[in-house]
């Protein structure tokens, strides 16, 4: 496979990684707020 | 392999995705409901949200349907860098624009819009005219989310048109009823988490199954020069600028990012706009791409309509599970955006309009303040289905509003940092920036000889305005004069003589430069110079009555609480007694 090619598979399938990264940090980020709203009896929003 | 009609879903499948879909959010927003709502909180959610409902519903708000199609419509018509072009402008404005929601809310901490901020620096008229447009705006946006999901229905499911506006319409209004921001922010999360996930699994499919990497060397000669470079300035010029212009504009006048913005806890307000940059940027670049394989295989979408390419290709490559998951994403986006319009519309109703106009701040009642807010949904509902069942051109809508916040701009941002702005200055500014708008944009006079260098010229200047701004944000005055004066200079000898031909771009540009230009010289002579403490005073909560106890004892506990419960009482809109609350007539 030439450089073209495997640069442009890489940017058409960078995004769909960055996305489940940004994706990770929001879950893992709500669900401490959750927990912590839980813990403490008072409203998420 | 266009043949989209071959993979259809059946009406039972797409009612059960439908109520799975809307009765799962629904009961999302029945954990949050209560038995007496509070109008602040229907409003900014009592201004304290955390991180990760704030990035996700900041994210969730900023994407709607019409960025993946159009994302995807740019890297069909541009090629590589369509959707960079489309996606990273659209992802590094909401990045720019944090540095001004610090300031907007440093300075008014517990207002629910912009536009009840702008009552509270300058009176009623600029109000009213950020009121009347994001109004205008938001109903234009709902309308058009709800034409998406129509088309989706219809082209996807032996359901009609009409029918799939109303059912979008129905399953939106009934999750956002009755508890309105917190519900529209905690359903964006799990809307956001749909949209994300379905990103990362259906873009690589779609990828892999249609024959990629190999066909990046197979349809390489289904591009031209321009689409096969990363660098094609063509794509810059007729995508790029345009939408740099155009959303700026959208980030500081919309009231769906301006009520997020003052709804995350002030601390979180950095993390939170940078978070949701990354992601509407990944995001909606990456569903770009199928637009850009299209391009590679030669994919011609129906009727040549390139709003087709994205459920097409989705219908052609994905099997019937994941072709499920595309339409939860695609309905996700579309319902995030338009449940947030309708908590902006409230909002704008019961802040702006009944709490500020027709009761007062100091009478408004929270309980008929809720009703109308309510009583809003349905009709901004009822309104934008109609709207939508005539399919209007929304594009032309879109531009429109886009200009009309492009002409607020400038005017809003320096009366939350110069102090000599007027109510005068602002207004006429504004109304002087749409008035040579509408014939630059509409083309009414032709623009040839002297007239037409007149509009590159200031052209030019919207150039520098718009640059200058974003420096200043990050950077500081300095800078932002350095970058606004290079960017004139530099971008003069192209513009002029030249870009009067692309009207939207021109006029876009024109409305920054004379909204601009009026405020400066409207305002720099003179002498009063607003004390900006007074906006906090001016704003706050309509609905004291359950979080009074919480402040008094958050204030005792805090250190150096006898020092700060004292600005905390004389902040108070209702302690501070009326000459502090309402904003005389002739006040800046």
């Amino acid at each position: 496979m030439s450089v073209g090619i495997v640069t442009l598979t890489a940017y058409s399938l960078v995004w769909p990684v960055l996305v489940a990264v940004v994706m990770t940090i929001i879950g893992r980020s709500f669900f401490k707020e959750w927990k912590e709203a839980h813990d403490e009896g008072i409203s998420l929003v | 392999m266009n043949d989209s009609s071959a993979v259809q879903f059946g009406a039972v499948t797409i009612v059960l995705l439908l109520v799975v879909f809307y009765g799962g959010t629904y009961a999302i927003s029945r954990v949050i409901r209560k038995k007496k709502e509070n109008a602040d909180e229907y409003m900014t959610a009592g201004n304290k949200i955390g991180f990760g409902i704030s990035a996700a519903s900041m994210t969730a708000t900023w994407i709607w349907a019409s960025s993946m199609y159009a994302s995807a419509s740019s890297g069909y018509e541009y090629g590589v860098s369509g959707p960079i072009h489309y996606g990273l402008w659209g992802a590094l404005m909401i990045l720019f624009i944090y540095p001004f929601g610090k300031r907007i809310r440093s300075v008014a901490p517990k207002a629910h819009s912009i536009a009840e901020v702008m009552y509270a620096r300058h009176g009623r008229s600029s109000q009213l005219m950020l009121a009347g447009s994001n109004v205008v705006g938001s109903v234009i946006s709902l309308m058009s989310n709800f034409i998406a999901g129509g088309v989706l229905i219809s082209m996807l499911s032996p359901f009609n048109f009409i029918q799939g506006v109303l059912a979008v319409a129905a399953g939106v209004l009934l999750y956002t009823l009755w508890s309105g921001f917190r519900a529209s922010v905690l359903t964006d999360f799990i809307q956001v988490m749909a949209m994300l996930g379905a990103v990362a699994v259906i873009v690589p499919f779609i990828f892999f199954a249609a024959g990629f990497p190999a066909a990046f060397e197979t349809g390489a000669q289904n591009l031209t020069p321009a689409q096969g470079s990363f660098f094609s300035s063509e794509a810059f010029l007729g995508q790029g600028a345009p939408y740099i212009a155009a959303v700026l504009a959208y980030a500081i006048g919309n009231q769906t990012i301006a009520q997020r913005l003052f709804a995350v806890r002030e601390d979180l307000i950095k993390p939170t706009f940078l978070t949701a940059t990354i992601g509407y940027g990944a995001m909606v670049i990456g569903v770009g791409m199928i637009g850009v394989l299209a391009l590679y295989l030669g994919f011609e979408p129906s009727n040549g309509d390139v709003n087709n390419i994205i459920p097409e290709m989705a219908a052609s490559y994905l099997p019937g599970i994941l072709l499920a998951v595309f339409f939860v994403m695609i309905i996700g986006a579309l319902s995030s955006t338009a449940d947030s319009d309708l908590a902006a519309l409230s909002s704008i109703m019961m802040a702006d309009v009944y709490g500020q106009n027709v009761a007062g701040k100091e009478k408004a009642n929270p309980k008929t303040m809720l009703f109308i807010g309510r009583l809003t949904m349905i009709l901004a509902s009822a309104v934008a289905v109609a709207f939508a069942s005539l399919q209007l051109n929304i594009l032309d809508l879109l531009v429109f509003v886009g200009a009309l916040w492009g002409a607020l701009v400038f005017p809003v941002l320096a009366s939350f940092y110069w102090g000599k702005v007027t109510n005068k200055a602002f207004t006429t500014a504004v109304i002087a920036a749409l008035v040579i708008f509408i014939p630059v944009r509409f083309e009414l006079v032709p623009l040839v000889g002297p007239l037409g260098i007149l509009v590159d010229i200031l052209s030019a200047v919207g150039i520098a305005v718009i640059l200058g701004l974003m420096s200043f944000g990050f950077f500081g005055l300095r800078v932002a004069k350095i970058v606004a004066g290079a960017a004139l200079l530099l971008s003069a000898p192209f513009v002029i003589g030249f870009l009067h031909d692309y009207a939207t771009l021109s006029a876009s540009l024109v409305a920054y430069a004379v909204s601009t230009l009026v405020c400066y010289f409207m305002s720099f002579r003179q002498k009063d110079d607003f004390d900006f403490s007074l906006i906090r005073k001016r704003t706050g909560d309509f609905d004291e009555s359950e979080d009074e106890d919480t402040v008094v004892a958050e204030a005792a506990d805090a250190p150096g609480a006898a020092d700060r419960s004292a600005v905390a009482i004389d902040d108070s809109p209702r302690s501070s007694g009326g000459s502090a609350s309402v904003p005389k007539k002739e006040d800046n």
